[in-house]
């Protein structure tokens, strides 16, 4: 499958040997080994929490190894920060941008190696040489417009020659498709190619499995932190062995069905459609728990922001027989409550109490004639507190101060103080330690059996697989499948379908 | 989970454990009592209750304005039209208030019945404050740029409407009332009065009220607020409409006071009222900041300032002792903030 | 959300090059249609004006003199902008500036040494509100609140009780070259004030294409992170821009005192409300990054040249009232403009 001339002797480019990374309570990265070849297209593959990011991030300076070593062309490479890594001839394309809109191609090109005298600019090879790397990879890029003038997938392939052209021998891309369209990712995936057959290791993130067959010489699967193969893709028979890898055996006993589902219907989304969005035709039972499963800008987040009223959306949504509002607030009136995404910068007042966050959500119940009642307040605090295990000494513990988990249960305080019929949860485990994560699973089932309803936005098919009913599969911004949980649910089928696998991959 | 246990018990024995906020208001008030007491020594005769009670009387003005401020401060906006506000609220009450046919244009006003004419004259005043919310809630330009702007627009209609001085003829008698009453038999005036039960209410606001805990909440963070159903722009437009308001009953006092309408009255205003919030803890990042802690800033700001005015060093100083005033404040608040929560 | 990114490519350039070529060339227009209004109003009521024509030398001449400081600080106060930062001190550094400049030459020092210690002073203030901003981590906005007050202060008590400013008198008397640095013609009659305001012009809009710090000024203002992780220091950079607005601030103190031939403690009041008036008139977006030298220069002629001929027009005291109503003119704009290209 590959055609590109590759050196008589492959030589490992990039190695890592026994890498482990321990965060409290957690083994994230758990004595990892493999090498990668150099001039290849190297795919990286696993689930969510598989440890592929915390990896990266040791690949890239941003973390340090608890143990382990690292080395890039036979040497010892232990990068404290991102320079450090640079000057090692590792670069890497985050998914967010970095580069500056308000300067032109070839300014951003040469941004931070610019030869100068007395602090002035003077022309040198350099110039020469990156609009030549440039030109070589994508020529239709004309150094001298503006990047503002730029699309997405062109400002990544600016940053993709700046990489180049800055002497790097690997360059880590985190799944650079998800802001792309279609075109835009065959134009990204030639611009691979080239690179490659410049010498150039790409090590390519991605979720999307009919990508990694398109564009990967090599794949290692990362699973629960372990390394679990690396293998030639020509080796690799198919979507389906490599889905087997990333999942293993199946664990997910976890879920029972639930019985006290009624079939009122709660809440109806008819044709949701936005800049995400595709159509988006569902409905929520009372009482019942689903789940909207899919990858990194599959539309999760938008189809919770939509049905809260935060973002605009063209269609219908109807909760309890009336449509919804257009606001957080008309949501929240109507009994709809949101755990966001992030819960640092959207979902906490870091720097208030807990006390104080969690009754934001229900001023009617707080307010006597607009007095604030401080009685309910405190009271309201002591009872999730101890209701929902929050380990805090005090309730004017200041919520910046707790960990993940107990973070998120203060959001999800907020929320049940809001009395919501329904409450969406996007990313509700994220970053929570495991203890946290099952009391957070058993609350909502509680939440569920008391006659409420649950959607929850995730990106870990064992969470949906182990607490929801009925789950709706996404893939970019449409809802492919539903699927009705059970003890014979086809988990590869899912990643299938999640994965692209409905839409021409390759099967 | 082993803290879960016993944590009924924990959490109620920590409950008498102070706040951040009356921590840094504490933190305040000793400085503002040690300053006295500093002051005490250096001059004769300061150490006097009548002293003490002149520290705040004779600021009621920027005190006053300084409860506006502080709110929007918490919110996490500036608002440094109030100076102009008070120009301008002063100016117009007077020209409406004075008789039609002066001997020259500055002595000749629309007439107005006088309860019209201050009526009005806030309503200039929450003109400004309406924009003032338009420009930063609806265009979200910084308000920083919004407020020095409509400073200049209001501070600019008053110099029109007097022509570049004062207006102070041709008023009704009851015109000087409300600025000089005295009040309850003592030497009090009217405006001091007036400062302290707007201090009373602000506190009670801030305190006890949903409104006070909902600028706290959109000032700590302004997304997770939007998105637990608060709406941010209506409360920030009647957070500049109240501060405004406060700066034009300001305005009328003052114009009172003196019986007159000067377009340059309340220069620096703005900015005094921006430094004793700060004085007084209230963070610029928003969510942080007590109306106490203003008080006490003010305070401050009065013993350096008043230190200054004569008795050790030269007026000029009052500019320098300012700016090392606030820099000491921001520096020591941060660091004990960071020391207290390590 | 970042936008979309199925825009043909055409499309793109098409509407682009008509919004870029409005956005790089409207303040021309703006400056030329304010002459043209300027010279058609009926101008000969005031004696500062002869003739009833704005166009007649002797008034270009003028108002190019008294524009020095502005057009000599626009420069500076822009890339500092462009950086995402914001120096509220400038109006007291210019004053302080004066005062000292003031003092130096009534007592005695010659015009060169005066001159260069200014200057001097002025990097000095430059590199506090650096250190305050950058070292101590104080927001821009009330660090240089505080040194707004500092210089201020300092300026005050440099100026002996019970004056108002340094000038002649009391024994002591300003020497002649003072007065002629801002008033006497050396070239197309125009003073040395105004050819340094032109001179760091030009220098700050070659520094701005072809210097490090320009490009990292805009670097830093578009987008900190990638500044960083391209090995930009940008603490340096801002340091540097602070001292750059504050030697500017010098050099506008000393325009303004020579050409008033006193040093006035007060001088600079307001004058950090005109820098971020004509900044904002040249296009600079808050939010850093945007912004171009000449263009503020342009925009600092066109306020330079609106409130003096409004001087013809109408009473001074419509000045602030004018000031206030363009600076949220300008920002409103702004903001209309800026919309307009997230959304297309």
């Amino acid at each position: 499958m590959t055609d590109h001339n590759q050196s008589p002797v492959p030589s490992h480019v990039l190695a890592v040997n026994g890498l482990t990374k321990d965060y409290p309570g957690v083994r994230a990265v758990d004595n990892v080994s493999f090498s990668i070849q150099s001039g290849t297209v190297h795919c990286l593959v696993g689930e969510n929490g598989a440890g592929k990011s915390t990896l990266v991030k040791m690949l890239t300076g941003a973390l340090q190894p608890t143990s382990g070593s690292m080395s890039v062309n036979g040497s010892q490479y232990l990068p404290g920060n991102p320079q450090d890594a640079r000057d090692g001839g590792i670069a890497t394309l985050f998914q967010e941008l970095h580069v500056v809109d308000e300067l032109t191609v070839l300014e951003n090109l040469t941004l931070g190696m610019e030869r100068s005298r007395f602090g002035f600019l003077i022309k040198s090879k350099l110039e020469d040489r990156v609009v030549q790397t440039l030109y070589a990879i994508e020529p239709s890029i004309n150094p001298s417009a503006r990047v503002s003038t730029l699309s997405v997938a062109q400002k990544q392939i600016v940053e993709i020659a700046r990489a180049a052209s800055s002497g790097a021998s690997v360059i880590i891309m985190d799944e650079p498709t998800a802001a792309l369209s279609e075109r835009e990712v065959e134009r990204l995936f030639a611009v691979i190619r080239r690179l490659r057959d410049s010498a150039v290791t790409v090590v390519y993130i991605s979720h999307k499995l009919e990508e990694i067959f398109q564009l990967g010489d090599a794949v290692t699967v990362l699973r629960d932190g372990k390394h679990i193969a690396t293998k030639q893709l020509s080796d690799v028979a198919g979507r389906s062995e490599l889905i087997e890898m990333m999942i293993g055996r199946s664990v997910f006993q976890d879920y029972s069905p639930r019985t006290n589902i009624s079939d009122e219907k709660v809440l109806r989304a008819e044709g949701l459609t936005n800049s995400v969005l595709r159509d988006v035709s569902f409905h929520i039972n009372r009482g019942e728990i689903v789940g909207f499963y899919g990858l990194v800008g599959a539309g999760k987040t938008e189809i919770a922001r939509a049905l809260f009223g935060a973002d605009k959306v063209a269609g219908s949504i109807e909760f309890k027989g009336r449509p919804v509002g257009r606001s957080p607030k008309q949501a929240i009136a109507a009994g709809i409550a949101l755990v966001p995404e992030e819960r640092r910068t959207q979902g906490l007042f870091t720097n208030l109490s807990i006390r104080e966050n969690i009754p934001v959500m229900n001023l009617r119940r707080l307010s006597n004639n607009g007095v604030f009642r401080a009685s309910v307040e405190h009271d309201a605090a002591v009872d999730y507190v101890n209701r929902l295990n929050i380990a805090t000494e005090s309730i004017d513990k200041h919520t910046e101060k707790l960990s993940g988990g107990n973070q998120q249960k203060v959001v999800f305080a907020k929320c049940l103080f809001a009395d919501a019929d329904l409450l969406l949860l996007d990313e509700p485990t994220r970053g929570v330690d495991v203890g946290a994560k099952t009391e957070i699973y058993d609350i909502i089932r509680n939440l569920a059996d008391d006659g409420n309803s649950v959607a929850i936005f995730s990106s870990e098919l064992e969470e949906v697989l182990g607490i929801c009913d009925r789950i709706f599969l996404l893939y970019s911004g449409s809802l492919e499948a539903e699927v009705i949980n059970g003890t014979n649910v086809d988990a590869p089928h899912i990643l299938n379908v999640v994965t692209g696998g409905h839409v021409g991959g390759v099967q | 989970m082993t803290v879960s246990a016993n944590i009924g018990r924990t959490l109620s024995d920590d409950r008498r454990k102070m706040s951040d906020e009356s921590f840094i208001t504490l933190l305040v008030a000793s400085v503002a009592v040690g300053l006295f007491l500093f002051a005490s020594l250096l001059v004769p005769n300061f150490f006097q209750l009548l002293n003490m009670l002149n520290l705040v009387t004779n600021n009621w003005a920027v005190i006053s304005l300084g409860i506006g401020v502080s709110f929007l401060l918490v919110s996490g906006n500036f608002d440094l039209s109030v100076g102009g506000i008070v120009a301008l609220s002063g100016v117009l009450s007077v020209w409406f208030a004075q008789a039609i046919g002066g001997s020259n244009a500055l002595s000749t006003g629309l007439g107005l019945p006088y309860w019209l004419a201050i009526t009005c004259a806030l309503g200039g005043a929450l003109a400004i404050g309406a924009l003032n919310a338009l420009f930063v809630v609806k265009f979200r330009i910084p308000s920083i740029i919004v407020t020095l702007g409509t400073m200049m627009l209001a501070r600019g209609v008053a110099q029109v409407v007097t022509q570049g001085s004062q207006r102070n003829t041709n008023l009704p008698d009851q015109f000087g009332v409300l600025g000089n009453m005295t009040m309850f038999d003592t030497s009090v005036k009217l405006p001091v009065v007036f400062m302290l039960v707007l201090l009373l209410i602000a506190i009670f606001i801030e305190r006890k009220t949903v409104f006070g805990r909902l600028t706290y909440w959109i000032g700590a963070n302004p997304i997770a607020a939007s998105l637990s159903g608060i709406d941010k722009e209506r409360h920030i437009t009647y957070l500049y409409l109240f501060s405004s308001l406060i700066a034009g009953i300001v305005g009328i006092l003052l114009a009172s006071e003196f019986k007159s309408g000067y377009s340059n009255r309340g220069t620096l205003m703005e900015f005094d009222a921006l430094v004793i919030a700060l004085l007084g803890g209230v963070a610029i990042a928003g969510g942080f900041g007590s109306v106490v802690g203003m008080f006490f800033g003010a305070i401050i700001l009065a013993i350096v300032t008043s230190a200054a005015t004569g008795m050790v060093l030269s007026p000029d100083w009052q500019f320098i002792l300012k700016a090392i005033a606030v820099f000491l404040a921001i520096v020591t608040q941060t660091w004990a903030l960071a020391r207290r929560n390590r | 959300m970042a936008q979309s990114t199925n825009i043909s490519q055409a499309s793109v350039s098409a509407g682009n090059q008509v919004a870029q070529f409005l956005k790089n060339y409207y303040i021309y227009f703006v400056l030329v249609g304010v002459i043209v209004v300027l010279s058609v109003a009926n101008l000969d009521r005031y004696d500062l004006f002869e003739r009833g024509n704005f166009l007649y030398d002797k008034n270009i001449i003028n108002v190019l003199r008294i524009s020095a400081p502005l057009l000599t600080l626009a420069g500076a106060f822009t890339l500092l902008m462009v950086s995402g930062y914001i120096d509220l001190s400038v109006g007291s550094a210019m004053s302080l500036s004066a005062v000292i400049y003031a003092m130096l030459a009534i007592n005695g020092v010659p015009f060169l040494p005066a001159f260069a210690l200014t200057v001097l002073a002025g990097v000095g203030m430059g590199l506090i509100n650096g250190f305050l901003v950058v070292r101590l981590k104080i927001t821009p906005v009330i660090a240089t609140l505080i040194t707004l007050s500092l210089y201020k202060g300092v300026a005050l008590l440099l100026v002996q009780d019970g004056v108002s400013a340094i000038k002649s008198g009391g024994g002591l008397k300003m020497p002649v070259w003072f007065n002629s640095y801002g008033r006497e013609a050396v070239w197309l009659g125009l003073p040395m004030a105004f050819w340094i305001a032109v001179a760091v012009t030009i220098a700050l809009v070659v520094a701005q294409n072809r210097s490090l710090l320009g490009k990292y000024a805009a670097a830093t203002g578009g987008n900190p992170t990638a500044a960083k992780l391209s090995g930009i220091n940008t603490s340096k950079v801002v340091i540097w821009l602070y001292v750059l607005v504050g030697v500017s601030a010098a050099l506008a103190g000393i325009a303004r005192s020579s050409f008033m031939s006193l040093g006035d403690p007060l001088s600079g009041d307001g004058m950090e409300l005109s820098a971020i008036l004509v900044v904002l008139i040249g296009g600079t977006a808050f939010s850093g990054g945007e912004g171009r030298v000449l263009r503020s220069f342009i925009g600092a002629l066109i306020i330079m040249a609106l409130t003096i001929g409004m001087l013809t027009l109408v009473p001074a005291y419509y000045q602030t009232l004018v000031i206030g109503s363009a600076l949220l003119a300008a920002a409103a704009s702004n903001h209309l403009v800026s919309r307009k290209e997230t959304t297309s």
